[in-house]
């Protein structure tokens, strides 16, 4: 009995094999499955599954399924480019951001940024504040709005491109 | 028609040619598709995932440089697909001794239920258990089209291991049919 079944624990790995025919049987194993009700069993089973597997349908997908893969195609070139339009909207806003500031700045240094805005006060300190200091902050400003010029020129040149 | 050789189809969806990509889209859906729905049993999610696969094409192929045949790349994306949509299969181990701890039920000599639809389900259901490349393997092999060649690079298994694989895979389907589903 207990050869019989160490038999069947050899056989166990090889039955999958002898099912779909790559693995011939010898002679003894062919004598032993004969007899064994147990190996004999495994084996039916195993070619059950072999031809429900070689029966299975084979899924078609829908009618749709290129055309919907195109549209989702050109759904995330869209996403892609929103991504870049958002970079540079960020970037002309931030150029934007600079030549206010530097524009307050010049603005301060010149002492005419206050709450109440007094126009002679305004002329005054134009006329007053060194030519130097003046530069300086006209060269931010200038800058700025090179930058600024710049960001418009790439845009208009990207949404150029891509019509 | 005469289908367009691979190397000139990719080689025109890599120049943007949106004519070629949805040739190649035509020629491989059936298998792609096939595939996926032999593992995944709710069709929309199925239809879903091959149309993934499709798009990671469509952003991968600047950077195919052929080695791999398309057929083979293809693969490699189903395979990575479905091991994203059940994480816990696609690190599911392959070797036989996990299998060997399983409480065994010996074949009943009047189970009788092989062959009916029951069975069929009950098949689908226990594939669905396998560790993806099992999946796949199956699933692949009785597939018209695929090619013991195609599943071992796609597998990144030698050739000479498909078969073992395959027979692996099968066994451990017979286990899953005798305890969990009978």
């Amino acid at each position: 009995m207990a050869a019989l079944k160490e038999h069947c624990d050899d056989l166990e790995p090889l039955i999958e094999g002898i099912a779909d025919g790559s693995l011939p049987l010898s002679a003894e194993d062919a004598a032993h499955v004969a007899s064994c009700a147990i190996c004999s069993q495994r084996i039916e089973r195993a070619r059950s599954i072999e031809n429900l597997l070689s029966m299975r349908e084979i899924a078609q997908p829908q009618a749709g399924f290129t055309q919907a893969v195109m549209a989702r195609v050109v759904q995330e070139r869209w996403k892609a480019e929103r991504a870049i339009d958002l970079g540079f909207n960020l970037a002309i806003a931030a150029g934007i951001l600079v030549i206010v500031a530097a524009g307050a700045g010049l603005l301060w240094s010149l002492g005419m940024l206050s709450i109440t805005i007094d126009v002679d006060a305004i002329a005054q300190a134009l006329a007053t504040t060194g030519t130097g200091r003046l530069l300086s902050q006209v060269q931010t400003v200038a800058v700025s709005a090179v930058l600024l010029t710049m960001a418009l020129v790439l845009w208009w040149w990207a949404e150029a491109a891509r019509e | 028609m005469r289908a367009t050789p691979e190397h000139e189809l990719v080689e025109r969806c890599r120049q943007g040619d949106e004519t070629a990509f949805r040739e190649l889209v035509d020629q491989y859906k059936g298998l792609v598709f096939a595939l996926i729905a032999r593992s995944i049993t709710n069709r929309a999610r199925a239809e879903e995932l091959a149309q993934d696969v499709f798009l990671k094409v469509h952003k991968g192929l600047p950077y195919f440089r052929g080695e791999a045949k398309l057929s083979t790349w293809l693969y490699r994306i189903v395979i990575n697909v479905l091991s994203q949509e059940r994480p816990e299969l696609a690190t599911a181990s392959l070797d036989d001794r996990d299998d060997e701890d399983r409480p065994r039920v010996q074949p009943a000599a009047d189970d009788r239920a092989f062959g009916d639809l029951v069975m069929k389900d009950r098949l689908h259901k226990a594939i669905e258990q396998l560790p993806i490349p099992y999946q796949v393997l199956i699933n692949g092999h009785y597939l018209k089209g695929m090619r013991y060649e195609d599943l071992a690079e796609a597998l990144n298994m030698p050739m000479g291991t498909v078969k073992t694989h395959l027979h692996r895979a099968k066994r451990r389907l017979r286990h899953l049919l005798e305890t969990e589903y009978r």
